[in-house]
């Protein structure tokens, strides 16, 4: 039994490689078989050509035998496969011109959905380098009620986390992590860099270990100060020690401390990902203990004030998320029952409710999801919509082939092909294609991934290529269906073949037949495409409207100046002067029109505090009133305007009375129908003495682009909080080039191993900006992608109707039409698809609005404007694309239509 | 060519086969004129199922083939029995034996 098994298997691997030679000895074996035959004939007595003949007729049809041999050799489905792909190649390679067009048309709608998968993976499905088990890790957030709205974060407290982690018995390990950007080196050489400061017990959640040296342990991150121990990351190791082994045990400045090199991560480790990798990892404590933004150094773990730090949880397998997420809420239950005892001020515990929610461990699938990781998700439905597009192309191509190869199909089929076979063969035809089409779909995601990905994930740029093993499978699967798709029409339309009418010399008809097929696929892709140009119009204004609003400052010519102190202890007077001798020097500076002091920046910090207004029981249930304290020549530099009264003075200084600029919605807010110049408010506390109004400042995008109530006012920095050294400074011309001429001037007057960090305005806001960018510069590009792909359909549909209306034209023509009514007819049958698109794909568009809206700034998604605009593209490009076919319809000789084909 | 020709019962072409180049190797004609002498005149086998089922005779390693040169010097593929192709043609003749004998067993029932 085995031996027969392996001799069949050894016969069938020698009939796969030795096709050729078998085949061969096949037909040798046979002719000497007729040959003895014959010559037995002739022994017979038959005459040599009748000894042949009857010896050629007892054996049969020679060829069926060989097909029968062929069938016992058990090999006919490979043989079949490879004799269609060869069919397949030598057919493509006829007509370069129509391979050419598929694989360009496939390439592009394959090659815009792999880099976009690569994106939202990498966003959305991919969990960190290195994590155990992605499952069973959270990242915690947290959950209070504030004026009956819920708000849902990540940030907590670290004396917070240390509650939860001691009140819970869900979790069999916590974590705490946070990643500011803090000075790296000394003097000159101080970069900011991101660095991941960690308890020890976050290393435990990945599956790693270090290169050289160790990780820092339990014992070396204990409150109050940790350990100045530090763990580099792998490339910093590599870029900035060049790989050494010695690099242990040597010292490097980070922030406040120096640190201690113990140990460097493996390749590739970037902690929980949410962006720019950290260059070193160091105890959370360490930094927090010497953290320069309180003055008591406990308050970090015993209180409450700000949270700045998040929380990783390691779920007990036998838990499951429900139960692990109450045990967690009644743990922030008792917590906040301590904060309360702490602060009573407070809302109490029955308004806040505090609740928990555990979510993976990527941002981008939190409960938080930013803007930018919703259009990526957006932007891949556009990829995909593309893609159908240039399917749907594709497709049309292919059938208008079919039907050219009508005759030859039905000579086949005539001649006992069987259909299947003919089936097999045309879908590997389109398999084929989408095969090259989908190769070349991953050199364009190669090259179209890097830009993408600088748009969407600019902090993870230069991460290794887009194109991984998921990437590449995912495009091979797409190339598949693609394949499937496209080859589904001709071989559709194949089956209904009318063997008799097709084997007719001469296709033409009386009437041409429009296709419904063909029509249905052109109507299709006109309405995608005009749903994706509405998108990309809808984008493109609000970006426009992005742009245009008024901020209530400068941008382009302001930067912002933020001294840290390291290494010295300075008293609260000594910072108020060196804050002076900063203001002096930025002046000095050759370009600079004039400086200011300042303690706040417009959407990276904000300061309130009390308010008392005579009349009003609680202000803070009017809103929150944010607060800047400046010196004068703050509005001159950052550009706010002030409309009545005046700004700040130099008399308003210590001593004087205190005095403030309110903004026109405070005005309106605390003093309606009053004039608010001249009215008093207390700050901070009722017991102090007045504040009185002097100006109205225009109101600013302080905390949000589209809806910032503008609440704020100014206060002078003589006369509140004096010690804040932070600069703004106006420069001649654009800001952002002379970051670093400015930086280099002042860091001299910084006093031991402070140094200064030195942003454009333009860094600070940009970001705000960026999801509408985004949204335009994607839905551009697709919508654009889309319209050329729908042109070309277009163009080829009405171009291959023209020729088959040859001979009606010429009638037509023969009978008196003139060109223009020749024109006239072929360029309204492509109008009409025009208009079959527009109102199927604007009813689309006008019905999605409800989602895209949210995205949007200032406009509506059901603008008259733009769902006018694009209609009048799509007429003018579907009377561009029919207008050349037109116009060589209109040249049709009538003679040589007319003759017998 | 006569049409006085008994249909096989299956499985016997290849008993048949087996036991034609069983004394010494053949080619595809010669092994079927040589069943067409020896039964006298009686078994024919068409062509069509003569090469199919050496090739499946092959395929099953109970016959391998071999090119060579035949009687009037002409290249000719010969086969001959392998070791496991003798095995079975025992087998067989010995079933096609006990068969045979069973239905005249009954033929002869009155």
């Amino acid at each position: 039994m085995l031996s027969e098994l392996l001799s069949d298997v050894r016969y069938r691997l020698r009939a796969l490689f030795q096709r050729g030679a078998l085949e061969r000895e096949l037909s040798d074996e046979l002719h000497f078989h007729v040959e003895r035959e014959a010559e037995k004939n002739v022994r017979l007595g038959m005459t040599p050509e009748e000894a042949m003949r009857r010896a050629r007729v007892s054996f049969g049809g020679v060829e069926r035998f060989k097909e029968e041999s062929r069938d016992a050799r058990g090999l006919s489905a490979l043989e079949a496969v490879g004799q269609d792909l060869r069919y397949a190649f030598r057919t493509l390679r006829a007509s370069p011109g129509f391979t050419a067009a598929v694989v360009l048309t496939l390439g592009l709608g394959i090659g815009s959905n792999a880099a976009m998968f690569g994106i939202v993976d990498r966003l959305l499905f991919r969990p960190p380098p290195y994590l155990r088990q992605p499952a069973t890790a959270h990242r915690i957030y947290l959950t209070t009620s504030y004026r009956q709205k819920d708000y849902t974060d990540s940030s907590m407290e670290y004396t917070r986390y240390l509650d939860l982690t001691r009140w819970t018995r869900s979790f069999s390990a916590t974590a705490a992590w946070h990643l500011p950007r803090v000075a790296v080196g000394v003097g000159q050489d101080a970069r900011e860099m991101l660095i991941g400061t960690v308890s020890a017990s976050f290393f435990g959640f990945f599956d790693i270990h270090p290169v050289i040296g160790r990780f820092f342990t339990a014992a070396e991150d204990q409150v109050p100060k940790g350990t100045p121990v530090a763990v580099l990351s792998h490339a910093f190791w590599q870029s900035r020690y060049g790989g050494r082994g010695d690099v242990l045990g040597t010292t490097l400045p980070i922030g406040a401390l120096t640190y201690s090199i113990i140990g460097v991560a493996p390749s590739g480790f970037v902690g929980v990902g949410d962006g720019a990798p950290p260059v070193a990892f160091v105890p959370i404590t360490s930094y927090a203990g010497t953290a320069t933004w309180t003055k008591d150094q406990t308050d970090y773990y015993t209180a409450y004030h700000w949270g700045w730090m998040q929380m990783l949880g390691r779920r007990k397998p036998e838990v499951s998320v429900e139960a692990a997420s109450a045990d967690l809420a009644n743990a922030f239950v008792r917590s906040y029952a301590a904060q309360s005892a702490l602060s009573p001020q407070g809302a109490p515990v029955t308004v806040a409710r505090p609740r928990a929610v555990l979510a993976p461990v990527q941002h981008a699938r939190g409960p938080n999801e930013s803007t930018v990781a919703k259009l990526a998700t957006w932007v891949t439905g556009v990829a995909a919509i593309v893609l159908i597009i240039a399917c749907a192309n594709v497709a049309n191509l292919l059938l208008a082939r079919a039907l050219k190869r009508r005759r030859e199909i039905a000579l086949r089929l005539a001649l006992g092909v069987s259909r299947l076979r003919l089936l097999s063969q045309l879908l590997t035809e389109s398999i084929v294609l989408a095969a090259l089409g989908g190769a070349l779909g991953l050199i364009i995601a190669r090259f179209g991934g890097t830009v993408l990905r600088a748009l969407f994930l600019p902090a993870d740029a230069g991460s290794g290529s887009i194109l991984d093993l998921r990437t590449i499978a995912f495009a091979a699967v797409v190339a598949l269906l693609a394949g499937i798709l496209t080859g589904l029409a001709p071989v559709l339309q194949a089956r209904r073949a009318d063997l008799a009418s097709a084997l007719k010399t001469g296709a033409r008809d009386g009437t041409y037949h429009q296709s419904r097929t063909r029509s249905g696929l052109l109507v299709l892709q006109g309405a995608l495409s005009v749903v994706l140009l509405i998108g990309a119009g809808l984008f493109v204004r609000s970006l426009q409207n992005v742009e245009q609003t008024r901020l209530g400052y400068d941008v382009d010519p302001v930067l912002y100046v933020d001294p840290t102190l390291r290494g010295v202890d300075l008293s609260n007077d000594e910072r108020a002067a060196l804050g002076k001798r900063l203001l002096e020097a930025a002046n000095a500076i050759p370009g600079v029109e004039t400086a200011t002091r300042a303690v706040t920046v417009p959407f990276w910090t904000s300061m309130s505090t009390d308010l008392f207004v005579a009349g009003i029981d609680s202000v803070r249930k009017l809103g929150t009133f944010q607060l800047q304290s400046s010196s004068p020549e703050y509005f001159a530099t950052i550009g706010t305007r002030i409309l009545r009264g005046r700004g700040l003075e130099a008399g308003d200084r210590k001593g004087a009375p205190l005095v403030a600029v309110v903004s026109e919605a405070m005005a309106k807010t605390l003093w309606p129908g009053k004039d608010a110049i001249g009215q008093c408010f207390k700050v901070d506390a009722d017991s102090l003495p007045c504040t009185t109004v002097v100006g109205i400042a225009e109101g600013i995008k302080q905390r949000s682009l589209s809806d910032d109530p503008g609440l704020q006012y100014y206060l002078s920095i003589e006369q509140f909080h004096p010690e804040d050294m932070a600069l703004f400074v106006r420069m001649r011309g654009d800001a952002a080039d002379q970051a670093e001429t400015v930086r280099r001037l002042l860091q001299p007057v910084m006093p031991g191993g402070s140094y200064l960090a030195v942003t454009s305005m333009r860094e600070i806001i940009d970001p705000q900006t960026q999801s509408w960018r985004l949204g335009a510069t994607m839905f551009v590009v697709f919508g654009g992608l889309a319209l050329v792909l729908a042109a070309i359909g277009l163009y080829s549909v009405i171009a291959y109707n023209v020729a088959q209306r040859r001979q009606e034209l010429g009638v037509r023509i023969a009978l008196g039409a003139q060109a223009a009514d020749v024109l006239r007819l072929v360029v309204g049958e492509g109008v009409r698809f025009a208009v079959a698109g527009i109102l199927i794909g604007g009813a689309i568009a006008f019905l999605a609005g409800r989602w895209i809206g949210p995205l949007l700034f200032a406009q509506s998604p059901h603008d008259p404007l733009v769902f006018g605009a694009v209609t009048g593209v799509l007429l003018a490009v579907a009377v561009a694309a029919s207008v050349i076919p037109a116009r060589r319809a209109s040249q049709v000789d009538p003679n040589v239509a007319l003759r017998a084909d | 060519m006569t049409d006085d020709r008994l249909d096989l019962p299956q499985g016997t072409l290849d008993l048949l086969i087996l036991k034609a180049i069983s004394l010494r190797p053949e080619h595809g004609w010669a092994i079927s004129e040589r069943i067409h002498a020896v039964s006298r005149a009686t078994l024919s086998i068409p062509q069509g199922s003569l090469y199919p089922a050496l090739h499946r005779l092959e395929r099953r390693g109970w016959i391998k083939a071999e090119w060579g040169a035949s009687d009037n010097n002409r290249r000719a593929k010969f086969y001959e029995l392998t070791r496991s192709g003798r095995r079975q043609l025992e087998a067989e003749a010995d079933a096609w034996e006990k068969l045979t004998a069973a239905v005249s067993l009954v033929m002869e029932m009155t």
